[in-house]
């Protein structure tokens, strides 16, 4: 039984590389999309039926997990400071009266919009130049690394940074990135695209293997250059990765503190650094810090739910093969 | 959800169809073009090169600082290889490696198990799906001083009222240098699900629908299904993510400082804690390079040994 | 797929476009014949005073321009400020570990040329001067405020019961057993913040051993194990008449506590007073010196440089920078700054205290003061840490013997100076 199983799979690999082996013609595509739109009405007939409850009720069970302490992080954003205790009661009670001064204040503490439009050209940036060079890195060295020792050396050789305590770089990064005028934004950016690239490559060359090597070789016996199939064929199809990839290095941009602090020394403002001015030596102001993190919050969870739905429509490439 | 990947799905060929017959039908002028190892090396060398400039050359500039006395500014000395020989009589340092990596270990182990399951829950076929996405993805958000606060709460005054309840003493685990550790390592698993999930979720989709239909077909439904099916074909994200975890709990620090700043009694010292805390804040510059690249090297030779493993197991399938 | 290649460029060219208006951002046109005086200070909280100040200057000065910056995390920006030689003209730092380095390493400029400092009391121009490695020719700061760590109480629940301020050790001891007796928390610690480790532990180390022990130890004429022996007992014998479990509380959950009247003592600096302030704004707290001794003649407050301004030795502005200093040493907005943060004057001068001040007021008056011993430990050697591990462990002997052994591993380079010192002047 197991064997048998295992054979399937990779009958169905094998299926699914054969099909893209052949040329391409009209007709195929034609009876696909028959296929295809047969499929499409089977599926929705299913999906309305199996809805699976057990899971989706876990599911919401397990969420309290998150909502509990997101209530309690909602509720001392609205609170005031004098509204603090250290009774369980205490913290769990709504606050005396709603009102929205604490996130205006902590718009205002913080310079919001100029944080704000800083930390989203960080980020921004970060993110598209990491989606250009790193997939291609990944693309390289997913497909080489193989077959080729120097590759897998440096394949190695980029993952390896990951693991480069940024303490040890700090410095002499801000020495070096002074020297090469490039401590502002720019640096910044250019620093979080070498920070993020092992942790992209790695994310792009493992998610290429299980991307058939068939899928630009036809295209590449057409004429295609190596670059044209890179992006005509290859990284449209690692979109579902792209989006990935996109949330992690946002992700983390969104909230460093380290390189922008050390990088700009407080010539411009990024939203964590703007906040880091709720705690001071001797006290912190958490009401006014809560109420500011929730609104630095909304941007990203908006930036994921766009990306998941980009990771959800890559399912097309990832079936299409 | 369904419904709009098939429908996308034929936009795709369609694109694909059209691009061959335009091909087809403008004759291509002869042009050299680069081969496939040319445009590789085109693309590898300026990136790594970037790599070098901004990640090896600073690293090899703190390689050196850790044969010195720099407190991270002004003159130092050369010292030779004392750090070095501090590093491996230093009780604190040793400390704080069993430590980490031991936090590493179950948090890789607690996070992979939770996020792999989220990860199926949630690309099944249930209701409301971006918004149970959506929250489940809040942990990894929101910032290091919140986490630390709600959750120094949470272990502080509402666990030890719910032990108490149950009978027990009602000591907060944060307070006790036995269990502290289990505390962070329940935040730091707490904040890492999220990212794994969106891993996973994105290496399930590179499974495709035909895969669990032939499956079916031979009655591999659920546990078994997982097993031979889904699970093999994931297998690269397994890895992934296993790297990812190791990486992240390994250098943890932000929860340490949010948390129990290395208390209490010295026993949640992680590694990037000492060499930030003391490299960066203290004087020892010198001495925590010395750490930095010494847990470089043990990393770096662990993860060579784990990938190698997987990448053996990769080829099995 | 062609119109995807498109939209690469485009965004490409979008990222281009970006970069160069980053980098198109460039310095500031000065007005000729102006100087530019730069100050980086690391009071954060006093953010507000310090751009009132700025303004004040600008406005009746027409020579020098004062910019004043206040930034999150002053002192890792000053550290990297310093690491790419881009040195403001003044830097306002507290009395600590970090100002001995910076003098150690040969950042700050000598001012003891500067007039103003006859005016700064003699006791603080002490302190600063025992923070050096070494000693040295000159001074290297303008002691500005300090602080003062002792015992803050509330002062509405002690005239309740009708307590007494306790002067030595043993009423300080009976004090609490009475307040204990009547069902009400005498202290509450928020140990889970190793730092608050430190307060209780300077408050009696100033009054029970010698404030330059640490050169003292440097020198090798004494050990930790015989100076801090007491120190180490007197802690220890506090907790008790803390909160059950005083290590899985923070600061912040003390600083509530004692805000909601919760405890009648914490062993806390007048720094921690906004931060309970902020919770209850009506509470009456006022503070009294650490009775750590049985003799009161014994015992001194604990007060350290809480915020100084050095002058950089790579700055060009040094006259400008006297002159700025002039302004900030005015009577009117140094009694600003009290007001504001609730200081203590290293002027030698009359100023209104704060009112939780009161308490200690006669020590500040009659000069009877010494600095925080933890502004001498190096902060990688984590005494704080220490003390949190001995008060959970209770192993007296074990703490000590590591204090002098981590104090000569992590003070090697240190001695070594303090040795090559002695070599250079015992003849």
């Amino acid at each position: 039984m197991e064997n048998k199983d295992v054979k399937k799979t990779q009958e169905a690999k094998n299926n699914v590389s054969e099909n893209t082996n052949e040329k391409a013609e009209q007709d195929m595509y034609k009876e696909m999309k028959k296929r295809i739109r047969n499929e499409k009405r089977a599926a929705r007939k299913s999906a309305n039926k199996q809805v699976n409850w057990p899971v989706t009720v876990l599911l919401i069970l397990g969420l309290s997990t998150v909502i509990f302490p997101l209530y309690m992080t909602v509720m001392i954003a609205f609170k005031q400071p004098s509204e603090m205790t250290n009774s369980i009661k205490g913290i769990l009670s709504l606050p005396k009266t709603w009102s929205l001064s604490n996130f205006r204040e902590a718009m205002e503490v913080t310079d919001f919009w100029n944080s704000l439009g800083n930390s989203l050209i960080i980020t921004l940036a970060t993110v598209a130049i990491s989606i250009l060079l790193h997939s291609m890195l990944g693309y390289v060295l997913g497909r080489m690394r193989a077959k080729n020792k120097g590759y897998k050396l440096v394949y190695f050789y980029i993952i390896s940074g990951m693991f480069v305590p940024f303490a040890i770089l700090m410095m002499p990064l801000v020495k070096q990135t002074s020297l090469l005028h490039l401590d502002n934004m720019l640096g910044v950016i250019i620093l979080y695209t070498v920070f993020y690239m092992p942790m992209n490559v790695l994310l792009y060359s493992g998610y290429l293997t299980n991307i058939p090597l068939a899928l630009e070789e036809a295209a590449y016996v057409d004429g295609a250059t190596t670059f044209k199939t890179y992006w005509s064929i290859v990284f449209p199809v690692m979109k579902p990765m792209h989006a990935t990839v996109a949330i992690l290095t946002a992700l983390g941009t969104w909230n460093d503190v380290m390189t922008p602090l050390v990088i700009m020394s407080g010539s411009k403002n990024t939203l964590p650094l703007a906040q880091l001015s709720f705690q001071t030596q001797f006290g912190a102001n958490y009401n006014l810090a809560f109420a500011s993190y929730l609104l630095a919050l909304l941007p990203i969870v908006l930036f994921y739910v766009i990306c998941q739905k980009q990771i959800l429509s890559g399912v097309v490439s990832g079936a299409v093969k | 959800m369904e419904e709009k990947n098939l429908e996308s799905m034929e936009e795709n060929k369609d694109m694909l169809a059209e691009e061959h017959v335009s091909e087809e039908e403008t004759p291509k002028k002869p042009r050299r073009r680069l081969d496939r190892k040319q445009t590789f090396m085109l693309i590898t060398i300026p990136i790594v090169f970037l790599f070098f400039l901004f990640n090896t050359l600073p690293l090899l500039q703190g390689v050196m600082y850790s044969f010195t006395n720099f407190r991270g500014y002004g003159d130092f000395d050369w010292v030779g290889l004392r750090n070095y020989a501090d590093l491996f009589t230093d009780v604190r340092a040793g400390k704080s490696y069993l430590f980490t990596f031991r936090l590493a270990l179950v948090a890789t182990i607690v996070t992979n198990v939770l996020s792999l399951a989220l990860a199926l829950g949630l690309n099944g076929k249930i209701k409301f799906k971006s918004t149970l996405r959506g929250f489940y993805f809040v942990p990894n958000v929101l910032g290091a001083l919140v986490v630390g606060y709600i959750f120094s709460y949470i272990f502080t005054y509402i666990v030890p009222a719910f032990s108490k309840l149950l009978g027990g003493e009602g000591v907060s685990m944060l307070a006790s240098s036995k269990w502290a550790w289990v505390a962070i390592m329940i935040v730091c698993a707490w904040q890492a699900i999220a990212m794994n999930t969106i891993i996973y979720i994105s290496g399930l989709q590179t499974v495709p629908e035909d895969v669990y239909e032939a499956g079916a077909i031979d009655g591999a439904t659920g546990w078994s299904s997982f097993k031979h099916l889904t699970f093999p074909l994931i297998l690269p994200f397994f890895s992934i993510n296993l790297v990812l975890c190791m990486k992240n709990f390994l250098m943890v620090f932000d929860q340490i400082v949010a948390m129990t700043s290395g208390g209490p009694a010295q026993s949640t010292e992680s590694i990037s804690y000492l060499i930030y805390k003391n490299g960066m804040s203290g004087g020892q510059f010198g001495f925590q390079s010395a750490n930095a690249v010494l847990f470089f090297v043990v990393i770096v030779v662990i993860s060579v040994m784990q990938m190698s493993f997987t990448n053996k197991r990769e080829e099995q399938l | 797929m062609k119109k995807k290649i498109k939209k690469n460029t485009a965004l490409f060219a979008c990222v281009l476009m970006l970069a160069g208006l980053i980098t198109g951002c460039g310095s500031t046109q000065e007005r000729y014949g102006v100087t530019t005086v730069t100050i980086v200070q690391y009071k954060r909280e006093a953010v507000s005073f310090f751009d009132k100040l700025e303004k004040e200057f600008n406005a009746s000065h027409d020579d020098i321009k004062l910019k004043i910056e206040s930034p999150n995390d002053a002192m890792t920006i000053l550290k990297t400020r310093f690491v790419r030689e881009d040195y403001p003209d003044i830097i306002g730092i507290g009395g600590d570990m970090d100002y001995s380095n910076f003098v150690d390493a040969g950042i700050l400029s000598d001012v003891s040329d500067y007039p103003g400092l006859k005016s700064i009391k003699q006791s603080y121009i002490d302190i600063l001067e025992g923070l050096e490695f070494v000693p040295t020719e000159g001074i290297y700061g303008v002691p500005y405020v300090a602080n003062a760590a002792g015992v803050l109480y509330n002062k509405d629940m002690f005239e309740e019961h009708g307590w007494k301020i306790p002067t030595t050790w043993s009423e300080f001891m009976r004090l609490c057993e009475e307040i204990e007796s009547q069902n009400i928390q005498p202290l509450y610690f928020g140990f889970r913040d190793t730092w608050t480790c430190l307060a209780p532990w300077n408050a009696l180390a100033v009054s029970l051993a010698d404030a330059d022990i640490s050169a003292q130890v440097n020198r090798k004429e004494a050990t930790y194990e015989e100076a801090y022996d007491e120190v180490a007992d007197k802690i220890a014998a506090l907790l008790p008449y803390g909160q059950s479990g005083p290590f899985a509380y923070s600061y912040n959950d003390a600083c509530i506590a004692f805000a909601n009247g919760e405890t009648a003592m914490y062993t806390i600096g007048s720094y921690a007073v906004p931060q309970i302030k902020s919770v209850n704004p009506d509470i009456n707290v006022d503070s009294f010196v650490m009775p750590a001794s049985d003799n009161a003649e014994d015992n001194v407050l604990n007060s350290g440089i809480d915020l100084q301004f050095c002058i950089t030795k790579e700055s060009p502005n040094k006259e400008a920078a006297y002159e700025v200093l002039d302004f900030l040493l005015d009577h009117d907005n140094m009694q600003a700054y009290l007001d504001d943060q609730n200081a203590v004057p290293c002027k030698d001068e009359e100023f209104s205290l704060a009112k939780m001040l009161s308490g200690v007021k006669s020590y500040i008056e009659e000069d009877k003061m010494a600095d925080f011993h933890d502004h001498h430990y190096p902060s990688e050697m984590s005494v704080d840490a220490m003390i949190q591990t001995y008060l959970i462990g209770k192993d007296k002997e074990a703490f000590l013997k590591k204090f002098d052994k981590d104090w000569i591993r992590y003070n090697r380079d240190t001695i070594r100076k303090v040795e090559q010192y002695e070599k250079e002047h015992s003849k």
